[in-house]
């Protein structure tokens, strides 16, 4: 490896380590605040430097790679597969793997370009990885045209020589599955034909005799593996009898071989696969949805409460969430499961204020937002707005921080519309006119503060790129984060107790006048309470420049500043009455500022303390 | 009494010269003269002999007129000029000479002047044509060589594609008044040729398109049953009948509102005979019942306050449906004010021979990828493929092509080309088709469908890795061909051709006569690019002497202007044709005009020529010309 890229490398790891919390910083919020800014300050020199490092070295190789020495592409090579592992940086690797395959491409290296194919596309699929409960298609039809450009070297497999590159070959035909989610009746049945046609190849003994060097059974293995994933394609009904037949086949395959591997090893089988067994012979009318619902309750209560190993964080973040997924199957097993789904949720609640501050990754956190994607909400249960505040937000205080002083923000600003212009907030809250307004007072100030507490609950599922880029973004990235809108908005609209603030969500980067920002489906039209959007947009850009915590190159701006930026974006981004009302409101916000943020810590101090806190 | 004294007796006296004839068999004889007769006749014989032939037959045979109108008969005796009064009196014939020299003279005179005038108006109106064209000519002639000219910035090539669309439209603006006149005086020709809807259509729209969208108005096209495509017929007139419909539909819907055009051609049940259905629809201001009545009559225009500040000449529907009516079709219309017309136009032809046989035979048997999301589209498209003997797999979001792209990868067949539409839902195509071209390779043929402006989005998607353009709505022909050119036969042809260069007419000489400076330098240019030796006259007279003083064979072809001062180009051909040399008779002469009627091309031919260019001139039509004297078909 270049020395640029060693010291790139370098970099991130020390990115990644100064954007951990550690435990002994969350006793003092005075100091955790300092250090966070010396973080801060340390992490954006960082990513200054990083990017420099690839603005000097790295891309005007790209820009020429036709050209690039045999030395350049090795340490290229090298360099973007220690970018892969732990997702240290998978979008810098995807930009070198496809230069790495327009290289092959000129100069003819059949071998070359197949494994970069392969390359290539798995960097897409850790990107998917990110998105595809939102948009599972975004990379889908790129990791099938590489996956399926690679595999289609299997009709020259005899003029290849390297095994590994034949592996390569295999590989793809495999990953072909991966580029189908199986959302929808014809993707399942693409996906299973796809590795229907891979273990065809896979069994076929002539190609294990041409390479026998190759992991053949690792291989099967993986393809079985992947079409039991079609569980998904199964639970939604829509699979042809042989179709649920095949995933069964695979199943059964896949709890052997655990069994057997758990037998040498000594030790039982992993709950995930018990898991799946069971939801396998559940589909295939092995098991009822009672019987299947018990055996997970039993696998449940297996677990260890204590447990923070991957087995630990399946039983007990997943488990729920995947019961909870088939408790909702039936109506009655909805109101029958009630106790269980709460124990469960209480028993989640416990394991996760467990979890120490050096515990709480970003893959951790995005494990925790995945289990609301099946949220069950009972009134008298559990809900999720108290859950998603206390499981998720108050673990992360660089995501309470901005959010609590977001909530206060736009808290203020509907105060004091309620005060000078009530007739503004007419629709919202089902206000019809100023007197409604002043009447619904306190539930509009709570409003705007929830609205701004969980606008952008979405951001954390990309935790990983907004705290520990390591480098200023590409365009692929900023578009991919554009998803948490969408994200936030979809886990917000599930329960009653969050619907309301899933306009804000969705719709707080989107511009007053309509001609910028995302999601560019949004249409404000549609929103009754869109004014309630437009001062969370206001107050979230606001508290953004006084505290960036996705950009830590941007030095924060005094507040005189930032409402000078609010008023730039007046009649563009933001309402023009609204930015006039909020300058108004310059006194309140400067009294809020002596100690908002300190507050806001405070307050995600103790929730990290797992003390109670009051809003 | 004797009948010669009854006959004195009554008619002897009269100043008026008078004939009595008596029947014999079938017809008269002379019987009787009076003395005012002898007198006119001043010598032996009879008055009766004295007139022309034709006269006195008829008045011997008793015979009127062929028609027989009673028609006056006029002759002239003794330098005056006379009417012949024929009737019948008992069983005689008599006819009475009625002096009419001073009528006729005034008649005469009037006729002449009004022939006069009538002369100078054609002349008018054709020098006018000529004066208008001319310098029209340099406009598009010069605008074609600015296009032609590599690195353009992309807006001003935009400008100068309108400008040689606007210039072309103002062309046919001219034309209109011409036409009338030429319709009035029946001296409309059809010419029969073979009329491709696909290109008649694209330059129709190329037409109608920006007047709609300037007009905010939606535009949209249906093509039905095409059960041909390729017509026997006038295609300017053909045009002249499409552009006029659709741009009285423009002109009268307001902005917001829009126009449906439904375009067939049905068989008749008749071998080769087709019927062509045009239906254009608005939902404009429409027409009173009363006006109705009136819309096809020349220099007609609604008035009402909608309609003031439109401009026309009012002669459009008129022109159209002579136009229709000469094709032997029908013009309908039906119409309510404020709702909107409808216009339906059926015209009988004849079917053009099927050019596609070739292509199809180098088509069959393929297999592409159709990646289009519309299925009305899609199925037309299929059928259309499977006509030409193509099979398609159709893929209708980026995960299904992709997915059709590696099944085939991994079976032993192979995609001859992707056919794609310019938007599918959830597709970025300028990210999707980059990665289809790395994916398949360069020679590996891409082809958009798209109903825009090519030109516009040539740069963008050429760069995405679009090989070709085929327009929608697409017709089968357009399709074949798009298709063909990318089969191994086409490409063998085009290198055969002479490395890639389709025009080259190296070691060919040819003289240029033509008077004006601007047209000279544009046909150099042109001419030029094709590698064609240009030797240029400014006027017949040169042009004669200059073929007379050189070598036999020096000349391979001679381009004539026909409008030229000292000689024109007619008078100029008929004394090439007449001299004394080797290659006088044989040289390819070819007219190149701006007075591109009927009967300027006869004239052209009447005079020697072999061929006729129109100005300004088209250069694909120049060049073919070129190739057909100088190249395969030529000496």
């Amino acid at each position: 490896m270049k020395e640029y890229q060693q010291q790139y490398l370098k970099n991130l790891e020390q990115v990644t380590a100064l954007s951990a919390t550690s435990e002994d910083l969350i006793l003092d919020a005075a100091a955790f605040l300092r250090v966070r800014q010396e973080k801060h300050d340390r992490i954006g020199a960082l990513v200054e430097e990083n990017t420099a490092l690839l603005r000097k070295n790295l891309f005007p190789l790209l820009d020429d790679i036709i050209t690039a020495s045999d030395d350049d592409i090795q340490s290229l090579d090298e360099f973007a597969a220690a970018l892969v592992p732990g997702n240290r940086d998978v979008m810098l690797a995807y930009h070198i793997h496809n230069a790495l395959i327009v290289y092959a491409r000129h100069h003819a290296l059949r071998d070359m370009l197949i494994r970069e194919l392969y390359n290539t596309a798995m960097d897409l699929f850790y990107l998917d990885s990110l998105i595809n409960t939102t948009d599972p298609y975004r990379y889908s039809w790129k990791m099938l045209m590489l996956f399926g450009e690679a595999a289609s070297y299997i009709k020259v497999y005899d003029e290849i020589e390297d095994p590994e590159i034949r592996g390569y070959i295999h590989r793809s035909m495999g990953n072909l599955a991966l580029g189908h989610n199986a959302h929808t009746q014809k993707d399942g049945e693409k996906k299973l034909e796809v590795i229907r046609r891979s273990l065809q190849i896979l069994n076929d003994p002539v190609y294990q005799q041409k390479t026998p060097s190759l992991p053949w059974d690792t291989y099967i293995y993986k393809s079985h593996q992947e079409r039991t994933t079609a569980l998904n394609y199964l639970r939604r009904g829509l699979a042809s009898a042989s179709a649920v037949r095949e995933v069964m086949e695979s199943a059964e395959y896949v709890w052997e071989h655990n069994l057997e591997a758990s037998r040498r090893r000594g030790q039982p089988v992993s709950t995930r696969w018990h898991a799946t067994y069971y939801t396998a012979q559940y589909h295939c009318g092995v098991l009822t949805l009672r019987q299947f619902l018990t055996r997970l309750e039993e696998l449940y209560m297996g677990r260890d409460p204590s447990d923070y190993s991957d087995e630990g964080v399946y039983c007990n973040f997943f488990l729920p969430a995947i019961y909870a997924n088939y408790v909702q199957q039936e109506d009655h097993y909805r109101t029958a499961k009630k106790e269980v789904i709460g124990h469960m949720y209480r028993m989640l609640l416990r394991y996760v204020q467990g979890v120490t501050p050096d515990q709480m990754t970003f893959f951790f956190v995005r494990n925790l937002m995945n289990t609301f994607i099946s949220f069950i909400e009972y009134p008298d249960g559990i809900q999720q707005r108290d859950y998603l505040l206390q499981l998720v937000v108050c673990r992360t205080p660089e995501a309470f921080i901005y959010l609590q002083m977001t909530a206060c923000v736009a808290r203020i600003l509907v105060t004091r519309i309620i005060a000078d212009r009530p007739e503004l907030l007419a629709g919202v809250c089902g206000c019809s006119d100023a007197d409604d307004v002043r009447a619904a007072r306190e539930e509009l100030a709570q409003l705007a503060y929830d609205c701004g507490m969980f606008h952008n609950i979405g951001q954390l599922n990309f935790m990983r790129m907004t705290s520990m880029a390591g480098r200023h973004w590409f365009k692929e990235e900023q578009e991919v984060f554009q998803y948490h809108v969408k994200i936030g908005a979809k886990i917000l609209k599930r329960c009653e107790s969050t619907r309301r603030f899933a306009s804000a969500a969705e719709g707080h980067h989107f511009y007053y006048d309509t001609l910028g920002g995302y999601p560019q489906d949004y249409d404000p039209r549609e929103h009754d309470d869109q004014v309630m959007v437009d001062i969370v947009g206001i107050a979230a850009y606001f508290v953004r420049l006084l505290d960036n915590t996705i950009d830590y190159t941007k030095k924060p701006l005094t507040m005189e500043e930032a409402l000078e930026k609010v008023k730039e974006k007046s009649g563009t981004r933001f309402s023009p009455q609204l930015v006039s009302i909020f300058c108004e409101t310059e006194n309140e916000l400067r009294d809020y500022l002596k100690d908002g943020k300190l507050k806001a810590c405070e307050l995600a101090l103790k929730y990290l303390k797992n003390e109670e806190a009051e809003n | 009494m004797k009948k010669q004294e009854q006959f004195a007796s009554v008619w002897g006296s009269l100043d008026l010269p008078v004939i009595v004839l008596a029947h014999e068999g079938e017809s008269f004889r002379p019987v009787y003269e009076n003395g005012a007769a002898d007198a006119l006749r001043g010598g032996d014989g009879c008055l009766a002999d004295s007139l022309p032939d034709e006269i006195r037959n008829r008045l011997l045979t008793g015979s009127t007129c062929p028609t027989g109108e009673e028609l006056p008969l006029l002759c002239h005796l003794q330098g005056r000029a006379y009417s012949l009064v024929p009737f019948m009196w008992g069983d005689f014939r008599v006819c009475m000479l009625h002096e009419v020299t001073a009528y006729y003279n005034e008649n005469q005179r009037i006729l002449n002047e009004a022939i006069m005038a009538n002369k100078a108006k054609t002349s008018f109106l054709s020098e006018m044509s000529h004066d208008i064209r001319t310098p029209m000519g340099a406009i598009i002639g010069m605008t074609d060589i600015a296009l032609m000219q590599g690195d353009i910035p992309a807006r001003v090539k935009e400008c100068l594609n309108k400008i040689k669309v606007a210039s072309g439209h103002m062309m046919s603006l001219l034309n209109e008044v011409l036409d009338m006149s030429r319709i009035e005086s029946g001296r409309i020709l059809l010419q029969e040729e073979d009329v491709d809807l696909a290109d008649l259509l694209h330059e129709v729209l190329t037409v109608i398109r920006p007047q709609a969208d300037a007009g905010g108005l939606h535009f949209s096209l249906k093509l039905e049953q095409m059960a041909e495509e390729r017509l026997r017929g006038d295609s300017v007139r053909l045009r002249q009948i499409f552009i006029n419909l659709l741009s009285n539909a423009v002109k009268f819907t307001p902005e917001g509102g829009g126009i449906d055009m439904v375009l067939s051609v049905t068989p008749t049940g008749e071998p080769n005979r087709v019927m062509m259905n045009l239906r254009v629809r608005d939902n404009g201001i429409g027409m009173s019942q009363e006006f109705l009545q009136r819309i096809f009559t020349a220099f007609e225009r609604e008035e009402k306050s909608t309609t003031s500040k439109i401009q026309g000449t009012g002669l459009g529907m008129a022109i159209t449906k002579n136009l229709v009516e000469l094709m032997g079709g029908t013009i309908t219309v039906e119409s309510r004010l404020h709702e909107g017309s409808c216009f339906t136009v059926e015209i009988p032809f004849t079917a053009s021979p099927d050019l596609e046989e070739r292509h199809r035979q180098a088509l069959a048997g393929k297999r592409l990828l159709l990646f289009d999301d519309n299925p009305e589209q899609t199925q037309l498209i299929c059928s259309m493929l499977e006509r030409l003997g193509i099979a398609a797999d159709v893929a209708a979001d980026a995960e299904s092509a992709v997915e059709l792209l590696n099944d085939m990868s991994f079976s032993d067949g192979e995609y001859f080309a992707l056919l794609t539409v310019e938007k599918v839902k959830g597709v970025e195509m300028l990210l999707f088709l980059p990665q289809v071209r790395q994916r398949m390779g360069a020679d590996f043929p891409i082809l958009l469908l798209s109903e825009n402006d090519w030109s516009q989005m040539e740069y963008v998607y050429t760069r995405a890795g679009v090989d070709a353009f085929i327009p929608l709505p697409l017709f089968r022909t357009r399709l074949s061909a798009g298709l063909y050119a990318f089969t191994d036969e086409a490409k063998r042809a085009v290198q055969e051709a002479g490395d890639g260069q389709r025009w080259n007419f190296r070691g060919k000489r040819i003289l240029l006569a033509e008077d004006n400076e601007i047209n000279r330098e544009i046909a150099i240019e042109l001419l030029g690019m094709a590698n064609l030796q240009i030797e240029t006259v400014e006027n017949g007279r040169e042009a004669v002497d200059r073929f007379a003083e050189t070598s036999p064979d020096y000349y391979d072809m001679i381009l004539m202007d026909i409008q030229m001062p000292v000689m024109n180009g007619l008078e100029a051909t008929r004394a090439i044709r007449a001299l004394d040399c080797a290659d006088a008779q044989d040289i390819p002469i070819v007219a190149m005009t701006a007075n591109a009627f009927v009967e300027d091309v006869r004239n052209s031919l009447d005079a020697g020529m072999n061929a006729h260019i129109a100005k300004p001139l088209d250069m694909n039509q120049v060049y073919s010309t070129l190739d057909f004297f100088l190249g395969r078909g030529g000496r």
